[in-house]
């Protein structure tokens, strides 16, 4: 009765003349004259577009008319399936499981594609982009050592805070933006396209953070930070006191369960403006329902949890000092509520809406992208595979994770391709690459990983995920299908297995090469190390470094009588290193930087790369700078697949729905041949050169596709 | 009288007691700080009221793909096919932005008139004053009267009658000139015929709640005049107004009042919009 009183009050008010001018509150007002100003933007920048578009319209058609009339695409589409590997591709092609694929290489081609020396992501991708060999453009691995402390950093991007900061007691107010750049040398191929005109849109390829000023859009990937500045800290609470209080990646948090109740904190970043950064906090609560669900409160807000499923993105803000604050998002995921409390939360991402580093050019694209399709994940490697390795969560919580994430890439992509008509469209996934590092046991019966017999599944994660990839590539080929649209679908690298891992800082200090102080041993960051008794070591998983004068801090190798013998010698004795425990050789090549490598940069790189054998790999210990005890470690991780081997071993793919007729592409062709096909003279400084791509589609499929 | 009738009458029996409650501070307050104080809080409690009649999601939704569109026309500018669709969506978007406040607005709509009816109370208009120039006192007669009745105004200690009666014949209306003598509030008694009718006249300074016009059984005088009970379809007199002064403000003054509610409440809503975290 009431609600009808209320409806015909409320149509009688409406109706009355005289109170046409009533105002009826700010949220309706601000609803109304915001529909109005909304509308005023539109028609506004309408207008302007209007008025510009043809001015801007025949400046471009001048400027770059010999561009336009000489580019055989009108767009170039480069799909990358991190490493997704070519004997794999090429077996379930085969056997008919990667129907897209195969119509793909009916319509073109399907080859092999070299990778680079050494086959690590950051060095591939960083070659694809700038059409060059490493020492052009000084990636040679995920890490580096630090000159002066011998100490592992990223080797792509360095971050600090800003030059020019204000102190007022404990205050320390930052006046300017934080100094971040990019160590990736050499001009990416997408910037010489937007200097001749032609637009870009190159999403979440490996060693773009921070992002670069080009004509083009861009969202970064590998080694974008998380909001604390590291490369992914998952958060693990739980009521379970197994004595871990931190782990590779990831702290653990020991909580209690009080009536059904925890209260816990996230951590984020140290708060920028205090002199003595603490990390700041945002306190949350779970309230536990039933045995599968839970309610998260966190910032004023709740959300349900369910047990086993991931929450959304929930945005998390951190309040630091003298107001400022700091927002991130980050994923939930309950795994158990009794008889132990068990939570996983993601590394907080960079909130794409108000990115707090430069994720993306022009920093509004990141926002674009979230208000397009909804928050997504920014950080670099976005699928967790330390939280996988340390068991926190499960198998099927991880494939979750990477299935999602390629989700939201797959939105960001096709909208892109709808956006661009005439230009680049470049989208790396990488669920391809983290599914098989961790999952590449569940088809390799021989991983030590497994204990006793092993009956591998009927349809192993890898097949589901390259299936998935297929799926991809069948909605890219619908949305390319103009003759005027040249597709490239590539892989950075193979894939194979990792079974036992490789001292190579125990090798060194067995030959002689490295002596370790007393207590030296199991320090990570080569902190163990005598530097004045130490001719070589290795940290990474590139390679090793000689111990060099004027190069490194304490080094005693003399540059020009002692190293180029140095590197031979070891050279000799590492290729023949047998594993005596399996009686098989554990190294295919080693490679001299020296040799392999031309451009201002090639000083830079590990002296020595190696390339090993099927199975092998530099140990984790290696990776983070620690001599252990045993040259061989069994490799117990979820991360069972690797291709940090002999880059023969592991080569990429390349389809095209063109036939290309060179027989060895190689990665670092790509971008030459994309300034190729829009007509752009390929620069000098580049190494790649431009592959044969046939004109016409229709008349190269007439011809049969060989026999794979 | 209509259900309608009947209904705002009765709505208003209740309003003038909250109203009267309420709003007391203002005639002590100060005219601008007393109207920000109410915008104040009714644009808090209005937003409140926005917040859960509205479906926040979809405003949301809307609010994202709209600067979505916005940003698409900035980031793919020379790409003129995208430019217009994305203009298009825009203005889709503020079309659905207008539809989702349709329900908050049907349901606020009534509240935040019946507010208003009882701030116009307070603000419209001023009190006669003391040495005022002499102010026009309209009594109109119900229509269906065949005779012109006999039509008195009892006299009062603190008006003076300066003129009238007056006949209008041609309108039915009665008019008489007054100056007020001495503050306060006082009932005009109308004798009309037989019967007998009242209409509050307010004389002082400062803020005085008045009603400027005793309204007949029309909706929209009845609402707009909530103070006083209005007459019946066929009593004799079917309204009696007084021609008080316009208030000189910018702020709180005749019609200014409105606006200023207007933008005042809206900033105020702005101001909390973030931390009751309403979407509009």
């Amino acid at each position: 009765m009431l609600f009808l009183i209320a409806i015909l009050l409320s149509l009688s008010v409406v109706f009355q003349p005289e109170l046409a001018h009533a105002y009826i509150g700010p949220g309706a007002g601000f609803a109304v004259v915001g529909s109005f100003l909304v509308m005023f933007t539109a028609i506004g920048s309408a207008l302007l577009v209007l008025i510009t578009w043809p001015l801007r319209y025949a400046i471009r058609a001048i400027r770059y008319r010999r561009v336009f009339a000489k580019s055989r695409f009108k767009k170039v589409v480069v799909l990358g399936l991190d490493g997704m590997d070519y004997s794999l591709t090429k077996k379930w092609l085969k056997e008919g499981k990667l129907p897209n694929f195969s119509k793909l290489y009916e319509l073109g081609c399907f080859k092999p594609l070299a990778t680079t020396v050494p086959s690590i992501s950051p060095v591939a991708w960083s070659t694809f982009q700038t059409g060059s060999n490493p020492g052009k453009h000084n990636i040679f691995d995920f890490l580096t050592r630090d000159r002066k402390t011998y100490a592992a950093k990223l080797s792509s991007t360095d971050i600090r805070g800003p030059s020019k900061t204000l102190t007022v007691g404990k205050y320390r107010i930052p006046l300017g933006s934080p100094d971040i750049r990019l160590l990736r040398k050499g001009i990416p191929f997408w910037k010489i396209l937007g200097d001749h005109g032609i637009f870009s849109s190159i999403m979440r390829v490996p060693i773009t953070f921070p992002t670069e000023k080009f004509y083009g859009l861009q969202l970064s990937a590998m080694c974008a930070p998380d909001l604390r500045g590291t490369q992914g800290m998952f958060s693990y609470y739980t009521t379970e006191d197994n004595g871990n209080d931190t782990s590779t990646g990831g702290e653990y948090y020991l909580v209690t369960k009080n009536d059904n109740h925890i209260k816990a904190d996230l951590i984020g970043p140290h708060d920028p403006m205090l002199k003595v950064g603490t990390p700041l906090t945002c306190p949350f609560t779970i309230s536990i329902t039933d045995q599968s669900s839970a309610v998260l409160k966190l910032n004023g807000d709740s959300y349900r949890l369910t047990r086993g499923v991931y929450s959304d993105w929930i945005k998390v803000v951190f309040k630091a000092s003298l107001g400022v604050k700091v927002s991130g998002i980050c994923k939930f995921l309950l795994i158990e509520t009794e008889p132990e409390f068990r939570l996983y939360v993601t590394p907080v991402n960079i909130d794409p809406e108000k990115p707090a580093m430069p994720i993306s050019y022009p920093q509004v694209y990141a926002t674009y992208l979230a208000k397009r399709q909804g928050p997504y994940a920014t950080l670099g490697l976005a699928e967790d595979s330390w939280a996988l390795n340390e068991k926190c969560i499960s198998d099927d919580d991880f494939l979750q994770q990477c299935l999602q994430a390629d989700q939201e890439r797959e939105k960001m992509f096709f909208d892109s391709l709808e956006n661009i008509k005439r230009g680049l469209c470049v989208c790396v996934f990488d669920g391809t690459d983290r599914i098989q590092h961790t999952f590449w046991r569940q088809m390799d019966e021989q991983h030590p990983v497994h204990q006793g017999d092993y009956q591998p599944p009927d349809s192993p994660a890898i097949e589901k995920i390259y299936k998935q990839a297929d799926k991809l590539v069948g909605k890219t080929m619908q949305k390319c299908a103009d003759p005027d649209t040249l597709l490239m679908v590539i892989s950075d690298h193979g894939f194979n297995a990792f079974r036992y891992g490789v001292d190579l800082n125990l090798w060194l200090e067995q030959n002689g090469y490295l002596t370790l102080k007393e207590n030296g041993r199991g320090k990570k960051n080569l902190a163990g190390v005598d530097w004045p008794q130490t001719r070589a070591f290795a940290i990474g998983l590139a390679g090793i470094f000689l111990n060099l004068k004027g190069r490194e801090a304490q080094g005693i190798v003399d540059q020009k009588t002692e190293a180029a013998q140095l590197r031979n010698e070891i050279t000799e004795k590492l290729r023949e290193l047998t594993d005596p425990a399996r009686n098989k050789p554990v190294i295919k090549q080693v490679y001299n930087a020296r040799s392999i490598y031309s451009g201002p940069y090639k000083n830079d790189s590990p002296d020595l790369l190696i390339g090993y054998q099927f199975g092998y790999r530099a140990s984790w210990e290696t990776a983070v700078g620690q001599v252990t005890d045993r040259l061989f470690h069994e490799n117990l991780k979820a991360w069972s697949g690797d291709h940090c081997i002999d880059h023969s071993l592991v080569p990429g793919i390349l389809f095209c729905n063109r036939v290309i007729e060179n027989e060895h592409p190689r990665l670092m062709d790509i971008g030459p041949t994309v300034l190729n096909m829009f007509g752009i003279t390929v620069p000098g400084h580049m190494d790649g050169k431009p592959l044969q791509v046939a004109d016409d589609a229709a008349e190269a499929s007439k011809a049969p596709a060989p026999e794979l | 009288m209509s259900l309608l009738i009947q209904l705002i009458t009765g709505t208003n029996i209740v309003t003038n007691a909250l109203g009267g409650f309420f709003l007391q501070p203002v005639a002590v307050l100060p005219g601008w700080l007393s109207i920000t104080a109410i915008s104040a809080v009714l644009g808090v409690f209005l937003l409140i009221i926005f917040k859960y009649t509205s479906n926040q999601k979809a405003i949301a939704c809307t609010r994202d793909d709209i600067k979505a569109n916005l940003l698409a026309v900035k980031l793919f500018k020379d790409n003129i096919v995208v430019t217009f669709r994305s203009q298009v969506k825009v203005f889709a978007g503020a079309f659905r932005l207008l539809f989702h406040s349709i329900v908050p607005m049907l349901v606020m709509i009534v509240p935040v008139s019946l507010i208003l009816a009882q701030m116009g109370l307070w603000y419209q208009t001023r009190p006669l004053q003391p040495g005022d120039a002499p102010a026009v006192i309209k009594l109109t007669l119900n229509d269906a009267l065949q005779t012109w009745p006999q039509v008195t105004l009892e006299p009062l200690p603190n008006v003076k009658v300066v003129t009238g009666p007056v006949r209008i014949v041609s309108k039915k209306e009665i008019v008489w000139k007054i100056e007020p003598v001495e503050d306060g509030y006082a009932t005009l008694v109308f004798h009309v015929g037989d019967q007998i009718f009242t209409k509050q006249l307010a004389v002082g300074n400062g803020f005085m709640r008045l009603n400027p016009k005793r309204p007949g059984p029309q909706f929209s005088d009845i609402l707009l005049f909530p103070l006083e009970k209005p007459f019946g379809p066929n009593a004799e007199v079917q309204s009696i107004s007084i021609d008080y002064p316009e208030r000189p403000s910018r702020i709180y003054g005749t019609d200014w009042w409105i606006l200023y509610f207007f933008i005042a409440s809206m900033v105020f809503a702005l101001l909390f919009k973030p931390l009751l975290k309403v979407r509009i």
